[in-house]
């Protein structure tokens, strides 16, 4: 559709060749990007639908089913059973995260000696890759020779060393402090930006009409971040819904399969199972999913400042 | 006299109080981490019991390092397939990108609006959900099990970020410094490395740094799309040493493979800071 | 740009360089970690005598299935594949492996190959997959702690009382000594140490060709209470709930647990690795008495359309001569031939002959679907496990499990 496109008639005519040179050159400089583009994503995002509408096993033949993937999908108890959990974590993740940023943002927004060192810190576990940090948090949560059940018993806290895989609430709360731990500080900068985006005069004319540091809080500093919240959270909810790392690494999908996410889900129907079609269809789905609360949030970005 | 001194008082009690959550909050980001370090000095055996204290009591030694460095063909091959990664999808990222930033910020041309808003609007869609597809084209291609071929995947999937940072870039150069420049007869391309280059240095180093970040711990594509073990990038290989070698798992190569894995992206962002958190604001203004 | 391309070019060139295209003179395999104490070693040996060569990779257990899976239609699987053997069938069936029927047949010895490896490898009565290394699932138990608790070191539990009493006075020892062990969140492993429990005791799993699961029997109920008064009494690590397998053997070789099912593996691997643990190796009881087994173990298939039988040939005479059943026997795996099975192990611990016979006693259960029903970690077999060892409500999870094993089976076949 894109591709190859002769120039639209409304394009300016007539200004001669340095002019058509010109935007050929333009064309040239995008050319890789679009090309790319074009092989690594719009050609694999058409194949996925295509091949939603087939039995597709890895090795053997593919088999055109028409929507009957789909059909099988709505009564697939362990999709939608996944769908749910995936929809909790994120809801329940995306608020934890934002109530310790948030924080940690109004904390760190002045300038004071020290204040950089202390973003920084904050800031360190943001870098570090989403597959290290599971690996070293599946070592921390470690019955045997982690960190945190055996300093609990020895604290005098539990009774006996507790693991905290065994059952789905421990595992799932270590789960988001571990990925609070690692975003907390993320957020915080993007929050930080919206802070001082707020005009120091506002801040003061407020002060000067004795208007408290609580009052200052709830009506210029809220309302003026509304966009960078919404951003925050975006940001947040997007990255929760595709979870796998963490809970493929530390939790294994577990306790009995408590633990599996959509994207679990669709990996393992894909290349553990071999379902190509079937994970295909999923796919869609979860796509669909997403495309609709991009589309929403974005209508909320949108919407003008303090209205 | 008095209330100077109580006002004096209590700015010390605040700012005390500041530093006391300041650090106690800082300790805790960073605990993991120090943590996981001092393990990684430890004996086998002594890794092989919970880090009370932390650091090593039997002494510091490489013993953990040297057990990791004989998994599978040897941890070098491993660091050197995600070193050769992630450069490769930095040096990519950043051509393709700045020739882009370039094309829509300084040229007009038929479809411009809507190929920029097709190159940006990728990044609603999750890779994870056209991995398959990606998996059959890169077959196709005769790129599947390669590295060039997962370089390719992770340069396309930077490059929304990587376009719309280059092009605020170039829009923010001035009109005048290039129009000086034509009158001295430059080529295009000449103009682009020789006048543009230089004043868009910030935003590449931007790109650059997180290009390499995500590729160099991006984990799912990698644990499908390699399938030879002497291919596998650090993420992939450390998580098979976590499953285990003779139903065993050493806990000091975990924790020092951990550590091989994170030095790179501490030691990048601890000196590009700038560019780094540029991004993220950047990202976060518009 | 040109410099960056000629980087590119290289790069994939450096990357290029191991591939199948030198015919028959330099072959690729690959095997399993399970198998890393052997099988270099076999296949340096192999290509110490012979001209043609092997070229050996060793992938994690868990993602074999997957990588040959993703590389054969990637194009790019290797040569040989030494493959656990409940995986033939299914890669039998999508018609990724060469018929090697004519070649094992030829072989003098056919008849004394290991059967369950030949039965799981033959599919529509065509020979896929060959015995490669084998493995029998067996009780270990640690003598040491035996003598301290007051037990006879030299007599392994025959029935399931004995199990759990042994389990017991072990665990009185105290400190962090635990009386029991085994992977508790792993599919693959306790198909390989508890199903044996069951069949000893006269139950089934799958049951018309492996067209039927039958999860919800008494000798079912029965196992998962031995194993939950097990666990509900102390017997067993904290651990051992949410171990997905990677610590199967790293539990009993610690020197501080009673007794663990394991395989024959454990054996040469704790002889050569941990001289330490004094051992003592019994068969997998049933309630009352009786013994099963599971053989495992893996096939030694062959990439279909490669054109290297004889190359084939000449290596799995190696394998299969009395230097290459002695060598694996040595260094962890059973003999595959069962008629120098005694000559080959005859040098080794006599603990090996308690394993050679449950390789002969030993089943393995085939099905096509049989990563998705029992391997997988996020199927059914391991969920069920789980719940009935640790959770509330042992039938309601037999039953879910048994239906939801079916329905695979069944969508299977469409």
């Amino acid at each position: 559709m894109i591709q190859g496109t002769p120039p639209q008639p409304h394009t300016p005519r007539r200004r001669g060749s340095r002019l058509r040179r010109k935007q050929l050159v333009g064309l040239l400089f995008v050319a890789p990007a679009v090309l790319l583009v074009l092989v690594f994503f719009l050609a694999p995002l058409c194949m996925a639908f295509w091949m939603s509408l087939h039995n597709w096993p890895l090795l053997g033949r593919p088999r055109f089913i028409g929507l009957a993937n789909y059909e099988a999908l709505m009564v697939d108890q362990r999709f939608w059973g996944a769908m749910r959990f995936t929809a909790y974590y994120t809801v329940i993740v995306t608020i934890a995260i934002f109530a310790v940023a948030f924080p940690l943002a109004l904390f760190v927004e002045r300038a004071r000696p020290l204040t950089k060192l202390y973003r920084t810190a904050i800031f360190l576990p943001v870098v570090v890759g989403f597959g290290s940090a599971s690996l070293l948090w599946s070592w921390l949560m470690n019955v045997d020779v982690g960190l945190f059940s055996p300093l609990a018993y020895r604290l005098g806290l539990t009774e006996k060393p507790v693991n905290l895989l065994a059952t789905f609430d421990t595992t799932f709360w270590s789960i988001v402090v571990m990925v609070v731990w690692k975003t907390a500080g993320f957020n915080m900068i993007i929050l930080l930006t919206g802070l001082q985006g707020i005009s120091s005069e506002v801040q003061e004319a407020a002060r000067m009409d004795g208007a408290s540091g609580r009052q200052r809080f709830f009506r210029i500093t809220l309302p003026l971040m509304r966009r960078t919240i919404a951003l925050a959270l975006i940001l947040s909810v997007a990255g929760s819904v595709l979870a796998f790392d963490q809970f493929y690494i530390i939790a294994d999908g577990g306790p009995q399969n408590s633990t599996v996410t959509a994207v679990y889900w669709i990996f393992s129907q894909s290349f553990v199972s071999f379902r190509l079609g079937y994970g295909a269809a999923m796919s869609m789905v979860l796509l669909a999913i997403l495309v609709t609360i991009s589309v929403v949030q974005l209508r909320l970005l949108r919407t003008p400042e303090g209205a | 006299m008095s209330r100077k001194a109580a006002a004096t008082r209590r700015r010390a009690w605040a700012a005390t109080r500041y530093h006391v959550i300041g650090l106690v909050t800082s300790l805790l980001f960073i605990a993991p981490i120090a943590w996981s370090m001092l393990v990684s000095f430890k004996s086998t055996t002594e890794a092989a019991r919970p880090p009370l204290p932390p650091w090593p009591v039997e002494g510091f030694t490489t013993q953990s390092y040297e057990n990791l460095a004989q998994y599978g063909v040897g941890i070098w091959t491993y660091a050197g397939n995600s070193l050769s990664v992630a450069a490769a999808t930095v040096v990519v990222t950043v051509f393709i990108s700045l020739l882009a930033g370039y094309g829509f910020s300084r040229f007009q041309f038929p479809l411009k609006n809507a190929l920029f808003v097709l190159i940006i609007s990728t990044v609603m869609i999750p890779f994870q959900s056209i991995l398959t597809p990606l998996f059959l084209i890169l077959t196709r291609l005769g790129l599947q099990n390669t590295l060039p071929g997962i370089v390719l995947i992770y340069v396309t999937l930077h490059l929304p970020f990587s376009i719309f940072m280059m092009r605020n870039a170039f829009d923010a150069v001035p009109k005048e410094i290039e129009d000086a420049a034509r009158v001295d007869g430059a080529s295009v391309f000449l103009m682009l490395r020789r006048v543009m280059l230089p004043l868009v240095l910030p935003g590449v180093a931007t790109v650059a740094i997180f290009a390499f970040l995500a590729s160099w711990n991006e984990f799912l594509a990698a644990l499908i799309l390699l399938t030879d073990q002497r291919k596998y990038t650090l993420p992939v290989m450390m998580a098979a040493v976590r499953s285990g070698q003779f139903g065993t798992i050493d806990w000091g190569a975990v924790q020092s493979g951990v550590m091989l894995m994170m030095a790179p992206c501490l030691g990048l962002f601890l000196l590009l800071q700038r560019y780094y958190i540029r991004g993220l604001t950047a990202g976060a203004v518009k | 740009m040109k410099g960056l391309k000629a980087a590119v070019l290289a790069l994939a060139a450096t990357c290029a360089s191991v591939g199948g295209a030198m015919a028959q003179q330099k072959l690729t395999m690959w095997s399993r970690s399970s198998s890393e104490a052997f099988m270099p070693a076999l296949v340096k040996a192999f290509n110490a005598s012979h001209k043609t060569q092997i070229d050996l990779q060793i992938v994690p257990n868990t993602e074999m299935v997957q990588k040959y899976a993703i590389s054969a239609a990637g194009g790019s699987a290797p040569d040989l594949l030494s493959l656990d053997l409940v995986y033939t069938p299914a890669f039998a069936a999508s018609g990724q492996l060469e018929d090697l029927t004519d070649l094992v047949k030829g072989f003098p010895f056919y008849e004394s190959l290991s059967k369950a490896h030949l039965g799981a490898g033959t599919y529509d009565g065509r020979i896929y997959g060959t015995p490669m290394s084998a493995d029998a699932s067996v009780m270990l138990w640690n003598k040491r702690l035996f003598k301290q608790a007051g037990l006879d070191p030299e007599k392994g539990p025959t029935n399931w009382a004995e199990i759990e009493e042994y389990a017991g006075k072990v665990n009185a020892i105290g400190g962090d000594i635990r009386g029991f062990y085994f992977s508790g969140a792993c599919g693959g492993c306790n198909a390989f140490t508890f199903m044996p429990l069951v069949w000893a005791s006269g139950g089934e799993i799958l049951v018309d060709g492996g067209k039927r699961a039958t999860l919800n029997t008494p000798q079912m109920r029965d196992a998962a209470a031995l194993y939950r008064g097990l666990v509900a009494k102390g017997y067993v690590p904290e651990s051992a709930r949410t171990d997905p397998g990677a610590n199967f053997f790293g539990g009993f070789a610690t020197d501080r647990i009673g007794m663990s099912p394991i395989g024959a593996f454990a054996i040469g691997n704790l002889v050569k690795n941990y001289p330490k643990v004094e051992f003592g190796v019994a068969f997998l009881p049933g309630k009352t008495g009786g013994k099963a087994s599971f053989a495992g173990g893996d096939n030694f298939v062959v990439t279909a359309g490669r054109k290297n039988l004889p190359a084939v040939r000449e290596f799995l005479t190696f394998v299969y001569s009395l230097e290459g059943q002695t060598m694996l026997a040595k260094l962890g795996s059973l003999p595959t031939r069962s008629d120098i099975a005694a000559e080959a192990v005859k040098s080794l611990d006599e603990r090996y002959l308690v394993a050679t016979e449950a390789m002969k006693i030993g089943r393995t259960p085939s099905s096509p679907v049989y990563n998705d029903i029992i391997n997988s970690s996020t199927g059914p077999w391991k969920q069920m496990l789980n719940e009935i060892f640790f959770g509330n409500d042992v039938e309601g999870s037999l039953i879910k499990a048994e239906k939801t094993m079916q329905s695979i089976i069944d969508t299977s076949g469409k």
